[in-house]
């Protein structure tokens, strides 16, 4: 399942290695980098106020994020499974660890027993082309356990361990992600009423977002790992684009999430509501018409956000807004600063 | 029937279980915890696939024989009926035909009839023999076509439209089969490289189809959705996305 990616270089700025609240900044207060297509300028999230227009529609992801790193052990000894993605009631794909900066693959045997979070599980399968995820079988609730015992997935970037309030957005409904939908982490109760008075308009999706850890792990250059996904397109979001473009208004993603969501909603007919897995990979070579803006924050060199992005605005912008963003100090990681996109023809 | 022989584990047969997607399939189910009943032509194929699976908890029967025949057929309902259950059935041992593919304008009438006999025939009435055992359980059918049944490929026209008749028999089947509980489905499960594909094209190079285990995800995914739901329906293995019918 890797996928070739059409690897260009990036700048890169520093991380964020701690939400914004412990950097002494609102969480609503961190940075804003507004891309248009001839010019980059800084804002504030706030600002979001007055550089959307009444009548435009934000869609947003609904799906709150698990304690889905929990505590294994087996015959090889104690390590850690973040659970990636739900494929039933008793399937899963998960990530066995060694730990934060410890990644896989784990010397487990073909069907090796292993407890996970005190739940027997069985190794069903290893993922194809991505040895660093299994399927795992639970003789037991994982759901469950996860309550009593999970831990957000964290890397080895992050300061230390942050409850998992750090890791919900606004809009959190829906539990299922592995990793915070993180573009909507800024938005606060009060940032979403203000935008409302102003005339915005928001419609959910849902996308339960696996391990991210693939993206930053020592795969083949030029290639990236894609996995499939859960979404749902509802009608209500269908039905939200469909007035926001009668009446002119710009629909724009918040997050890289929803712009999967919707280009997987969308087949040669235009988009209609849809349910299922996805795996769909957006690149400059697939490029995505479902949008006029994308909210997101800054991604990793070579990850398969920032293919997506450069198949939205293309290689050159990107690479351009991204030096702008290194060079201001704009912060990368889930935890830092955002970045507006907009298109060509509607900025 | 002896009741200590009644499962307890859910059950799936397949067939054409030696190599390839039906031994992929075969590890996964045991991996899943399915007992599983095995059918391929070869013995000795066949026991080698059974083996590695039995180290699994569940149970492993293997039935030899090709699965046209009316022999293999009444083999695989008696275990069927002598373990008492019935989940899943996969239909996946397949006729490719002459290697190199003949033209259709070319193609000899008893090599058709071999690859209709197996290919739809074989699936239809093994489904109809074992039609009570999966009523019983509420069980799956599981057809594999081909993205031959719909490309028209030079070549292909044999194997495309036997398994083009297979999708329709599955269509069909879920229809008339919706108030019983039964569901169908049929799946392409895209090129891959197998022994088969590489009979199709004799002396090329066929290393850049993905392995058989490429159809995993999408196998994980199917088999746990609501089967009343995907009845009826041709979902493609590798495709960018699998979406729940409404």
């Amino acid at each position: 399942m890797m996928t070739a990616s059409s690897a260009f270089p990036v700048a890169v700025g520093p991380g964020a290695d701690r939400p914004p609240e412990e950097r002494g900044v609102e969480r609503d207060g961190v940075r804003l980098l507004v891309s248009s297509p001839n010019e980059e300028r800084e804002h504030v999230f706030p600002d979001l106020v007055d550089l959307l227009r009444p009548g435009d529609l934000l869609v947003v992801n609904e799906s709150a994020t698990l304690p889905a790193s929990l505590p294994a052990r087996a015959e090889i000894g104690d390590f850690r499974v973040n659970l990636s993605t739900p494929y039933g009631p008793g399937l899963w794909v998960g990530e066995p660890r060694w730990g934060p900066s410890r990644p896989g693959p784990l010397p487990l045997d073909a069907h090796a027993r292993i407890e996970v979070g005190g739940v027997p599980c069985t190794l069903v399968a290893g993922f194809p082309g991505i040895p660093r995820l299994v399927f795992l079988r639970a003789d037991g609730n994982l759901q469950e356990a996860m309550q009593r015992l999970g831990q957000p997935i964290r890397y080895g970037y992050a300061a230390r361990e942050f409850p998992l309030e750090a890791y919900q957005t606004a809009f959190a409904r829906v539990p299922g992600s592995a990793e915070m939908p993180s573009a909507s982490r800024p938005f606060t109760s009060r940032l979403v009423d203000r935008l409302r008075s102003a005339g915005v308009e928001f419609a959910p999706i849902v996308l339960h977002a696996g391990v991210s850890s693939l993206e930053f792990g020592d795969f083949p250059p030029g290639t990236v790992p894609v996995f499939p996904e859960p979404f749902e397109v509802p009608t209500t979001a269908v039905e939200a684009i469909e007035r926001a473009r009668s009446r002119g208004g710009r629909v724009i993603a918040v997050g890289t999430t929803v712009v999967r969501a919707l280009e997987s909603a969308t087949d040669t007919c235009g988009l209609r509501p849809a349910r299922g897995f996805t795996r769909v990979y957006l690149s400059p070579q697939r490029p995505i018409r479902s949008i006029d803006g994308l909210l997101t924050g800054f991604h990793e060199a070579q990850s398969t956000h920032l293919a997506l992005l450069a198949g939205f605005v293309g290689v050159p912008r990107l690479q351009r807004a991204y030096e702008f963003a290194a060079r201001a100090g704009f912060l990368w990681h889930e935890f830092g600063d955002s970045h507006l996109l907009l298109s060509d023809r509607t900025a | 029937m002896t009741s200590n022989e009644q499962a307890a584990n859910p059950v799936a047969l397949v067939t054409g279980a030696s190599r390839g997607l039906g031994s992929v399939l075969a590890r996964f189910l045991s991996g899943e915890g399915f007992d599983l009943i095995l059918n391929a032509r070869g013995r000795e194929s066949l026991d080698a696939s059974a083996k590695e699976l039995t180290r699994g908890t569940g149970r492993v029967q293997t039935i030899p024989g090709d699965v046209s025949q009316p022999a293999t057929q009444f083999a695989l309902k008696e275990t069927v009926d002598r373990w008492g259950r019935l989940d899943l059935l996969f239909n996946n041992a397949s006729e490719l035909g002459p290697s190199p593919l003949p033209r259709l304008s070319d193609f000899r009438a008893e090599e058709m009839e071999r690859i209709f006999r197996v290919n739809v025939l074989a699936p239809l009435t093994l489904t109809q023999r074992l039609l009570p055992a999966l009523i019983a359980q509420r069980g799956q059918v599981v057809n594999i076509s081909s993205d031959a049944a719909v490309g028209g490929y030079p070549g292909w026209g044999g194997y495309g439209a036997s398994k083009a008749a297979l999708d329709l028999v599955s269509l069909t089947l879920a229809h008339e089969l919706k108030d019983l509980g039964v569901s169908v489905v049929s799946v392409d499960p895209g090129d891959m490289r197998t022994t088969m594909h590489q009979s199709a094209y004799p002396g090329e190079d066929i290393s850049d189809r993905p392995s058989p285990e490429v159809t995993l995800p999408f196998w994980a995914w199917l088999l746990n959705q609501d089967p009343a739901r995907t009845s009826g329906h041709r979902f493609r293995a590798q495709a960018d996305r699998w979406e729940v019918p409404e």
